[in-house]
């Protein structure tokens, strides 16, 4: 009997420690395992209804705006039926200090009894809109030329004269590159295309620079190149320009239509217009661009014709939108095209053009209506050498959508201030919490 | 001596029925505690899987938007970032809930991404990435398995009201509510006679709010919606909200032009006659159609884009002899390729979203939870070609455990 009597006091006493192991190993709820990450839902929230900056709006109206409303409903309409919410909206304002304060500006919320103690949060910054912050943005490391020779005209550039467009050329594009010269005369240009430099600054380089013609279907030529035009046409500067091109790694920029259609200087063709009226301008018509291309491509001079094409109203890329907001850049996103390039020149001329970067409008069929052409030497390993900006728009240019290609194209970062100065900026934090969470 | 005995015996089986008992007890728990470990390893893959496809672009990372086959895997919009998903790299998921369709002239098979009446994105399996290459490139091939559903939060629905003149309601919905005061933006594409035997159409533009129900009521007094055919595109905004959806009247019954993918990097579209992908029976009428692309703009105006390379209008018909119209579309942009077709006096309109997103389409990638031991879940909100979404998955455990439960336990 006494056996017994020990070994049922044995089971009392591992029953005992059954008790006490499973009253101490607490084992979290199922809920807690499966639940959705309420931290990550919440966050992503905040970024969609921020997509289009809509958040941001509306954070910054007035209290009783009824904007407040239409995010009320978005919220509802947004979450599961089974998360409540409390979306709350602090003012970050800046002491004399230094010491930020976050006041309290309005609360939302769909749940009387709160979001629950296992509720989770995010947060997110938003600036407002009317607020300018100051941007710094990368220097390109390349000389910008831009044409704004005196003794020149411009063509296809109604309404405007090639000077005024380089003085608002240089006021948009200049804060992008480490340096940026006007070249104010044919014969600086003729300088510039023997291999002397034309400023003192110690940052210019003939080699890489980008050379920004504002004279339209017209360019400028030096004096001392009138004097060396084959017995046919002026396409021999052209060729000129296209073997400059390559041999400095240039990047030639045409504004508008057909490149390199005139040559222009006013003191040697006083007495010579274009074909409509412009004196001071010689046609050279559809072989100055292959000479150009050819010369690019390092081919012996032919001034055969080149051609272009209408596809009519062309639009941006998804790129050039994307870069359209990120500078600040904004020209209409559909322009007409009359003067769009064939593709056919990227295999004849060794050219190629970025995916991603080089192409400002979407192409339609063969046309091409903007974009730049990288020339990749065949011989010995397809390195770039030399480029062509080519806008083959319709008159009158808009050159904001000249800038527009070359800051894709040469993509410099914008360094934004921080989003700190008192009344500019409000956080925004959502809390979500499970229906009948604990 | 009898007594100790018996004492002996009852005392050894009590110890043992009892050992067994407390032994089955502690194990009971300890696996309780193993699968509870378990289940939260699979919710944690659950959290990263969804934040690996979401926040990665794949590589290369323009995959969606070219015949390559991605070597990782991810769904992320890389000009953007953050949760904002491609809508092309969309379009190269394997549908798992729409049958594939064998389509003859072309001796292919096509993933069919379900979609409402007139809708189509028929993309070739030979294109797309399907759900076992997806385990492969996201390192989880035999011990993980997932669906991921890509919705949009928005829920559009047009109904029609009155055919003449015509009367729509359009309808506002999110998951949690209905949308009151959304602003939306319509456009109604109105197919209708045009020079020779290709039809012509026309885009009615407009906006209205919805009420505090959701709803808004359109009216169209000089359209006739039982003449010929029409589709109603509507995108609805709200707080920074945005979807779409569509809704299409034909008069052209049995006969349509279905477009299918056939080069995501070239953007060629075929154009086939419905009765070689599902033969309805005779007569054989041909069909004339007219073929235009549309792209939504910022200030959600539709414009059409010039196709090249292809015709713009043509004749398709079904058998042999008889080859599919082709066209080729701008690949850099989400939009909508629209073909209005006639034969007769019978009139329809095919829709073909160049990207998820365009018309407010659904995607479901990978196996089915049903019948899993247990699944977790996990969401997150997104953007697709500027529309709001909810990307949903769902994993499981391919390793399984079993539970060895005393017999009285339930």
């Amino acid at each position: 009997m006494m056996r017994t009597v020990e070994i049922i006091m044995v089971i009392i006493i591992l029953a005992t420690a059954f008790i006490v192991a499973t009253f101490f190993a607490i084992l979290p709820s199922p809920r807690q395992i499966s639940s959705p990450n309420l931290r990550e839902l919440s966050l992503t929230t905040l970024q969609v209804l921020d997509a289009k900056s809509e958040l941001s709006e509306i954070v910054f109206k007035s209290t009783s705006d009824a904007s407040w409303g239409d995010l009320e409903t978005a919220l509802s309409a947004a979450l599961p039926p089974n998360v409540v919410y409390n979306l709350t909206v602090y003012d970050v304002l800046k002491g004399v200090d230094d010491v930020v304060r976050y006041n309290l500006v309005k609360t939302l919320s769909n749940s009387q009894s709160g979001v629950g103690a296992s509720s989770e949060s995010a947060s997110l910054l938003v600036a407002s809109s009317d607020v300018t912050f100051s941007v710094a943005p990368q220097k390109i490391p390349r000389t910008l030329y831009i044409l704004n020779c005196s003794d020149a005209n411009g063509w296809w550039i109604t309404g405007y004269t090639a000077q005024n467009l380089a003085a608002d050329l240089y006021d948009m594009l200049s804060p992008y590159f480490t340096t940026t010269i006007m070249v104010q005369s044919t014969s600086q240009l003729g300088s510039l295309l023997n291999g002397t430099k034309i400023s003192g600054s110690p940052d210019e380089s003939i080699t890489n620079a980008i050379v920004l013609n504002t004279f339209g279907e017209a360019v400028p030529i030096p004096s001392s190149y009138v004097n060396t035009n084959s017995s046919n046409s002026y396409a021999a500067y052209t060729y000129e320009l296209g073997k400059r091109t390559r041999w400095n790694n240039w990047t030639w920029v045409s504004i508008v239509g057909w490149p390199l259609y005139y040559v222009s200087n006013t003191a040697r063709f006083s007495s010579d217009h274009n074909g409509w009226g412009i004196y001071g301008m010689v046609m050279v018509s559809s072989p100055g661009l292959t000479a150009f291309l050819r010369g690019l491509d390092g081919q012996s001079y032919s001034a055969g014709s080149s051609q272009t094409g209408s596809p009519g109203v062309v639009y941006f890329t998804s790129k050039a939108r994307y870069y359209s907001n990120y500078y600040g850049v904004y020209p209409s996103q559909y322009q007409t095209s009359t003067r769009a390039l064939s593709s056919s020149i990227l295999s004849t001329y060794h050219l190629t053009i970025d995916n991603t970067y080089g192409y400002v409008f979407q192409q339609v069929g063969e046309w091409i209506a903007g974009a730049t052409y990288n020339h990749r030497d065949p011989y010995p390993n397809g390195l770039i050498r030399g480029s062509l900006t080519a806008i083959g728009l319709t008159r009158i240019p808009d050159i904001r959508i000249t800038v527009l290609a070359l800051l894709m194209y040469y993509h410099p970062t914008l360094y934004r201030s921080e989003f700190t100065t008192s009344g500019t900026s409000r956080l925004v934090v959502l809390q979500l919490g499970l229906q009948g969470g604990g | 001596m009898a007594g100790p005995t018996i004492d002996h015996i009852m005392s050894a089986t009590i110890f043992i029925a009892a050992l067994l008992i407390f032994i089955s007890l502690f194990s009971y728990n300890l696996q309780t505690a193993i699968l509870y470990q378990r289940n939260r390893q699979v919710a944690m893959k659950a959290n990263d899987l969804i934040d690996g496809i979401l926040l990665n672009p794949g590589y290369p990372t323009n995959w969606g938007q070219s015949n390559v086959t991605p070597t990782s895997f991810g769904l992320q919009n890389h000009d953007v970032g953050g949760y904002v998903l491609s809508p092309f790299s969309l379009m190269r998921l394997r549908s798992s809930s729409g049958q594939p369709v064998y389509y003859p002239k072309t001796g292919k098979w096509y993933s069919n991404v379900t979609m409402g009446t007139g809708g189509y994105l028929l993309v070739p399996l030979g294109s797309v990435v399907n759900y076992t290459d997806a385990l492969k490139l996201l390192g989880i091939n035999g011990s993980y398995g997932f669906q991921l559903t890509i919705t949009p939060i928005l829920s559009v629905s047009i109904t029609e009201l009155r055919a003449n003149p015509l009367r729509l309601q359009i309808a506002v919905n999110g998951p949690g509510s209905p949308l009151g005061n959304a602003f939306l933006k319509y456009n109604l594409v109105y197919a209708n006679p045009g020079e020779g035997q290709y039809p012509s159409f026309k885009i009615y533009s407009g906006s209205a709010r919805t009420d505090a129900a959701g709803v808004a009521i359109l009216d169209f007094p000089t359209i006739d919606g039982s003449q010929y055919a029409y589709a109603m595109i509507a995108n609805a905004y709200l707080g920074g909200l945005s979807g779409v959806g569509y809704s299409e009247h034909i008069s052209a019954i049995n006969r349509h032009v279905i477009p299918f993918v056939q080069s995501f990097e070239e953007g060629i579209i075929l154009l086939a006659h419905s009765y070689d992908v599902h033969y309805f029976g005779p007569p054989v009428p041909a069909l004339h159609y007219n073929a235009t692309f549309l792209v939504l703009s910022a200030d959600f105006e539709f414009h059409t884009v010039q196709l090249g390379n292809g015709t713009v209008t043509g004749k398709v018909n079904y058998g042999e002899g008889y080859p599919y119209g082709q066209v080729q579309i701008p690949t850099s942009d989400p939009g909508i390729l629209v073909v209005t077709y006639r034969y007769g006096n019978n009139y329809g309109i095919s829709l073909l979203p160049w990207g998820i997103g365009s018309l407010g389409v659904s995607l479901t990638f990978g196996d089915s939870p049903a019948g899993k031991d247990w699944v977790s879940t996990d969401v997150r909100q997104v953007v697709v070609a500027e529309m709001s979404y909810q990307a949903r998955i769902a994993v499981w455990s391919l390793e399984g455990f079993q539970l060895w439960r005393p017999v009285w336990s339930w």
